[in-house]
């Protein structure tokens, strides 16, 4: 059964189809000062757990903007199940900032009474695709809202994979009424990596269920006998390819919120805010143009 | 000859092996090489993993950091996270070992006061990251009669904190983060041990700053009296002290208490 959306656009606190910003620990005071334009914020859950400055900033920054709690922690591909205490921590976290989104990933980290701290590559396979399915829906349910599942960056695949990574995502979003986080970048890397089709990936998801872009930099690295992985790890400027996808992809699921990710040698606000605009130039564009009929 | 299919359990398991021990053989058979050595691949993610323990654990004590500089600080840090990774995704209970980690480390043996100050940074990370909660205003109190103030139990704010160092680690602490190299150098370690209560002041967006102030041997004893929940009256018998009302007084005002709508038992005895 799939939940509800979480509330009508016009609801306050609803993400508008327009370009977000992420937000780190060194923008707090500017935006409670200064007030920037900027549509809205995401941060990521697990940093606005507990008490302390960092969560009393959000709700100060909560009551002007809105905000998309976005998380790295929930594992959602443990095959051991998800940690309920975690759970438990994300749901007051959404019960105290009201999000407009909630948002988590394809890809797991704790297995055993370890957790990884990074996000980890799922084979795709049967098995996989109904560990998270499952755990999709007892986020879902916990949270009583639907949340959006990212496509990971990845730099491996395993051998007895069977599922394009695409219909994987396609299937989780169609057994559990949840929606996709696509993030173009994360696209854009795992393809170049693989050899796959951006295009084509992008082409894969079902439109309706996307309801966030991500867009980032990444870097390459050199490795041996002069080959190279791209790595996603957003720090700098959305690349010029990145730039043309996410364009493609705006034509493909329509005008959708568009978030700034930048998460090391994190630049002055003023930085995000051009990249935003960029992106919004982008959604200006999509609603002048002619109107054309969407892929099915 | 590949390897049959793993179940997802077996392949995650395997996964952390490899990425936390570098016993990378049975991963590594699951994962195509395209090219590139799987092991290499493998890497990526455990440079990623390392980088961001490392990172929360310099958040967590920089004043360590700071003294051993980053290099020792960062291959403690790797060391310390392969012996002993996190158990959840906050990361907020990851370095509680870690001062415990340098005590035992032989290669810190030469910095006697090095476990104090890590201890010392510990509680300052906690009482800043505690959760929010009304302190005991001392006008709760001022309602009561003397058989009900003689039956309290106080509790400590979850942003006040009590440690005994060895060391004075407040002074080391203090000097370490401010670079003040000549306040370092003038530092006698025989002034000790200390008693210290380590505080947030301030709420809501201005809680980002600690206080951490030194209590004498008898405002030690009443205070942790106090904070482990003997009522007044048993508190003050077991740290008997010629300023109790002054020490009270101090907590009271500076909100070292919480106000707990029930600091009486139920039943009065």
């Amino acid at each position: 059964m799939k939940p509800p959306l979480a509330g009508p656009p016009d609801t306050p606190g609803a993400i508008p189809a327009q370009a977000g910003i992420g937000l780190r620990f060194r923008h707090h005071e500017v935006v409670v000062q200064a007030h920037p334009a900027v549509s809205w914020f995401e941060v990521h859950t697990e940093n606005y757990m507990g008490g302390g400055a960092a969560p009393a900033y959000l709700d100060a920054i909560r009551r002007d903007y809105p905000v998309s709690l976005h998380g790295v922690g929930l594992s959602l591909g443990s095959a051991e199940g998800i940690d309920a205490a975690h759970l438990a921590r994300v749901r007051l976290a959404v019960e105290r900032f009201a999000p407009g989104l909630v948002s988590e990933h394809l890809s797991w980290s704790a297995t055993g009474t370890t957790y990884l701290a990074d996000l980890l590559p799922l084979p795709m396979t049967e098995e996989a695709l109904s560990v998270v399915c499952r755990h999709v829906d007892q986020v879902q349910s916990c949270l009583r809202r639907r949340i959006l599942i990212e496509n990971p960056s990845t730099y491996l695949r395993f051998r007895h994979s069977t599922i394009p990574e695409w219909d994987f995502l396609a299937e989780v979003a169609r057994r559990t009424g949840c929606g996709l986080l696509c993030d173009v970048n994360n696209i854009y890397v795992s393809a170049s990596n693989h050899g796959w089709d951006g295009l084509a990936y992008l082409r894969a998801l079902p439109p309706a269920a996307v309801g966030e872009i991500h867009l980032a930099g990444h870097s390459v690295r050199q490795l041996d006998q002069g080959r190279t992985l791209r790595i996603d790890d957003h720090g700098s400027r959305v690349a010029a390819p990145v730039w043309a996808l996410y364009r493609a992809a705006l034509q493909h699921f329509g005008a959708v919120p568009a978030l700034i990710e930048w998460d090391t040698e994190v630049p002055p606000l003023s930085v995000l805010m051009e990249e935003a605009a960029s992106a919004d130039a982008a959604l200006e564009e999509l609603r002048h143009a002619p109107a054309r009929a969407h892929a099915a | 000859m590949h390897p049959p299919a793993p179940t997802l359990h077996e392949l995650q398991r395997s996964l952390r092996d490899s990425l936390l021990h570098h016993a990378g053989d049975p991963a590594c058979a699951h994962v195509i090489a395209d090219g590139i050595d799987p092991a290499q691949r493998l890497g990526i993610y455990r440079h990623t993993i390392e980088s961001t323990l490392a990172r929360a654990l310099r958040l967590s004590f920089p004043a360590v950091r700071h003294l051993v500089g980053p290099e020792f600080f960062d291959g403690a840090a790797r060391l310390f996270a392969a012996e002993s990774p996190p158990h959840h995704a906050g990361l907020d209970q990851f370095g509680a070992g870690f001062p415990q980690f340098l005590a035992n480390l032989p290669q810190a043996a030469a910095l006697p006061y090095l476990a104090d100050l890590a201890r010392l940074e510990w509680q300052v990370d906690l009482v800043l990251h505690a959760r929010e909660a009304a302190p005991l205003a001392v006008e709760r109190l001022a309602h009561q009669d003397e058989s009900a103030l003689a039956a309290w139990r106080f509790e400590a704010h979850p942003a006040a904190r009590l440690l005994w160092c060895e060391f004075p680690a407040d002074a080391i602490w203090r000097a370490l983060l401010e670079r003040d190299d000549a306040a370092l150098a003038a530092i006698d370690l025989a002034d000790a041990p200390v008693g210290l209560l380590v505080h947030r002041s301030g709420g809501g967006i201005a809680a980002c700053s600690v206080d951490i102030v030194r209590l004498d041997a008898c405002a030690w004893r009443l205070t942790s009296a106090l904070f482990s929940g003997l009522p007044l009256h048993a508190a003050l018998e077991q740290a008997p002290c010629p300023d109790a009302h002054a020490v009270l007084a101090g907590h009271l005002a500076h909100g070292h208490f919480a106000d707990t709508c029930c600091a009486r038992p139920m039943f009065a005895p």
